[in-house]
């Protein structure tokens, strides 16, 4: 976990516009990936996520500003011409998305479809790439593969897709998986089987990988630390464990909550007032002021800074929560 | 206390799929997915019975048959002693009026042109509910009754967020004053600090005006904190049915016990007990003979190849379709 750290990314900012008002999509997202590491980024729906993913490898930048930088290996990502992150996309940093039913070429077979990246970002001769494509559909677990590598995404179920999906994108062997939702449109059962292959993958290709979710049971079982954002801030961050332990913030805390998790059946959940902040108006102060029990005069009008709170471990409020008694940092 | 409003009985549904060209000149015979194979529960008065199942297992097509948006091909569905397919009960539209249904998707189920008020004034009128002096202030009483501020009766459906919009269908449901309200997956698109302000809504509503209700969702820690029962749904089949916390605590069902344990729990400690499951849901087109489970079955026997499962009692338990859940248990 000292290791130099793969992944930089200081001050993401990514600023769409529509009809002249800018939209803050993303704000101040700072986090560090080891090699191996899982890293999580949680939140609900338009809370930034998927769009701090795609500012990282350079997707937002069509339709949007960003600023602040993404360092990669030492290379700063958000300065870089079109040419030269195409070299590095799908060799070095490859991304799953949410639909695996939208992301594939419906009238491309898989084979075709596995073989384009490995001859696009590998020197491999044709007979090699067949092998290596066999062999990666083999290794995200599809039974009978080289009689599929001529059947087209129709063919496959969901899940199958879906590891069709991780198979692309691990075929040139990464070493940075950006994964948008990966298992949000399968069934659990499934969910497991896939969480399972990216993280052993993962281990074997001592790969990093950043997991978009909004599953908090999700992240619970992968992620070595996470980042919880609502309304294009990181509003907590730290080691899994602390962070759905002992929530800070009272964002987190509410989340955590509001999932019927060891609370009497039948009875009512605990519930976050209100709904999240629309970007085009979002409150002057902290963004979750307006339905935060804890908020004081200060959180109208100032908003808190991401600040460290224990080695490892931040939080962006002025009222944060206890630490309890059974804080193991 | 414990009264039966409705009572399904063996329910089979199948849905013809169009033969291609090619079938129909190859002669192959045409093919039909078979959603229900044979589903039979009961409804208690008052109680809430969640269904679990993976996507493609027939939740939602049973729900869509309650309400009779879909006719079984076989089987009957008795509501109040009288079976809701039958002749006499077609031409009433009583029975619309009392059980309801809401939708997953809170984005296509409100008409976008019309105003809230209007979709609830509808509903008043289609089934008579009260008189046309009467109707306006009812619909001011129902926004109310789901916890929406008075303007909302004036604007459009698109004014409102995800969580606004389903309470605005519960209001629909219940401006006919029904006594089974259907929920199909009615909170699943929302985000989790919204759908437990649902989820509170509808419980409370169930205990003002004791309602009965179906709760279809795939989410199982919502479902068990809903549901006084729960049914397991496997390829159009009931395979574990019984009370929520004996079903969730200790599932007798291989299939349950997989399922349940594929929840990934919030504790980063808790880790590994869950059992992998082999493969993917059988195609309802064509349902393996025998066991329906019993391709990613790991307790699988000769006779469940061959023999389909009763429902039967256990002892301490709910009901369980399978071959060996004595022995399964046993272990357990």
């Amino acid at each position: 976990m000292t290791d130099h750290p793969i992944l930089e990314v200081d001050n993401l900012c990514t600023t769409f516009s529509r009809g002249g008002t800018d939209l803050p999509a993303v704000r101040d997202v700072s986090f560090a990936l080891g090699k191996g590491q899982v890293q999580g980024l949680v939140g609900e729906s338009g809370s930034g996520k998927s769009v701090t993913l795609r500012s990282i490898l350079g997707l937002a930048r069509h339709y949007g500003e960003v600023r602040g930088s993404v360092r990669w290996q030492g290379q700063e990502l958000t300065t870089m011409s079109e040419r030269q992150l195409r070299k590095i996309r799908g060799r070095e940093i490859a991304m799953i998305f949410q639909e695996p039913m939208t992301s594939l070429n419906p009238l491309l077979t898989v084979g075709t479809q596995l073989t384009e990246t490995l001859k696009a970002h590998t020197d491999l001769g044709r007979r090699a790439r067949r092998d290596r494509a066999i062999e990666m559909l083999d290794h995200v677990g599809i039974p009978a593969a080289a009689s599929r590598l001529g059947e087209y995404p129709h063919q496959f179920s969901g899940g199958m897709r879906q590891r069709v999906m991780i198979a692309i994108a691990l075929a040139a062997s990464p070493k940075l998986l950006l994964a948008d939702e990966p298992t949000t449109a399968l069934d659990v059962t499934i969910q497991a089987q896939i969480l399972d292959l990216i993280l052993k993958l993962a281990d074997e290709m001592s790969m990093g990988v950043v997991l978009v979710t909004h599953d908090l049971g999700v992240v619970a079982q992968t992620c070595d630390t996470v980042s919880v954002m609502y309304a294009g801030r990181v509003v907590e961050q730290g080691a899994v464990r602390q962070v759905l332990q002992t929530p800070r913030h009272p964002y987190t805390e509410g989340l955590m909550r509001s999932v019927p998790q060891d609370v009497p059946p039948r009875t009512q959940l605990y519930s976050v007032p209100g709904t999240p902040p629309s970007l085009f108006s979002l409150p002057e102060g902290c963004a979750f002021a307006p339905r935060c029990q804890a908020a004081g005069s200060a959180c109208q009008t100032a908003r808190p800074a991401l600040q460290d709170i224990a080695p490892g471990r931040q939080t962006a409020c002025f009222h944060p929560l206890p630490a309890t008694q059974d804080n193991a940092a | 206390m414990t009264q039966t409003v409705m009572k399904i009985d063996e329910l089979h549904l199948s849905f013809p799929v169009s033969r291609s060209l090619l079938d129909v000149v190859q002669r192959k015979p045409g093919k039909s997915v078979n959603a229900l194979n044979g589903v039979s529960l009961e409804l208690q008065q008052g109680e809430t019975l969640g269904v679990v199942g993976e996507s493609g297992c027939g939740k939602s097509t049973l729900a869509r048959c309650i309400v009779r948006l879909y006719e079984p091909t076989s089987g009957q569905i008795h509501f109040d002693e009288e079976n809701i397919f039958g002749a006499a009960a077609r031409k009433d539209r009583s029975y619309n009026r009392r059980v309801q249904m809401m939708f997953q998707d809170p984005y296509s189920s409100l008409n976008p042109r019309m105003t809230t008020g209007d979709i609830l004034a509808e509903a008043l009128r289609v089934h008579q509910m009260r008189p046309e002096a009467e109707i306006a202030p009812r619909v001011a009483e129902l926004l109310d009754l789901v916890r929406l501020p008075q303007d909302a009766a004036k604007k459009l459906p698109h004014e409102f967020s995800g969580g606004q919009r389903q309470r605005i269908a519960i209001a629909r449901a219940l401006a006919v004053e029904p006594e089974v309200l259907i929920a199909d997956e009615l909170v699943s698109a929302l985000d989790v600090s919204v759908q437990a302000q649902v989820v509170n809504l509808l419980l409370e509503l169930q205990e003002r005006l004791h309602l009965t209700i179906l709760f279809v969702a795939h989410d199982l820690r919502l479902v068990r904190h809903v549901s006084n029962r729960v049914a397991v749904i496997y390829l159009g089949r009931i395979v574990e049915i019984g009370d929520s916390e004996t079903l969730f605590s200790s599932p007798s069902h291989p299939y349950s016990q997989a399922l349940l344990s594929a929840a990934p729990s919030l504790d980063p400690d808790d880790k590994g007990a869950a059992i992998q499951l082999e493969g993917e849901l059988p195609s309802p087109l064509n349902v393996p003979p025998g066991c329906p489970f019993h391709v990613r079955c790991r307790h699988v026997t000769a006779q469940c190849r061959t023999a389909i499962p009763e429902l039967r009692a256990l002892e301490g338990r709910g009901e369980v379709a399978c071959h060996h859940a004595e022995e399964i248990n046993q272990h357990a």
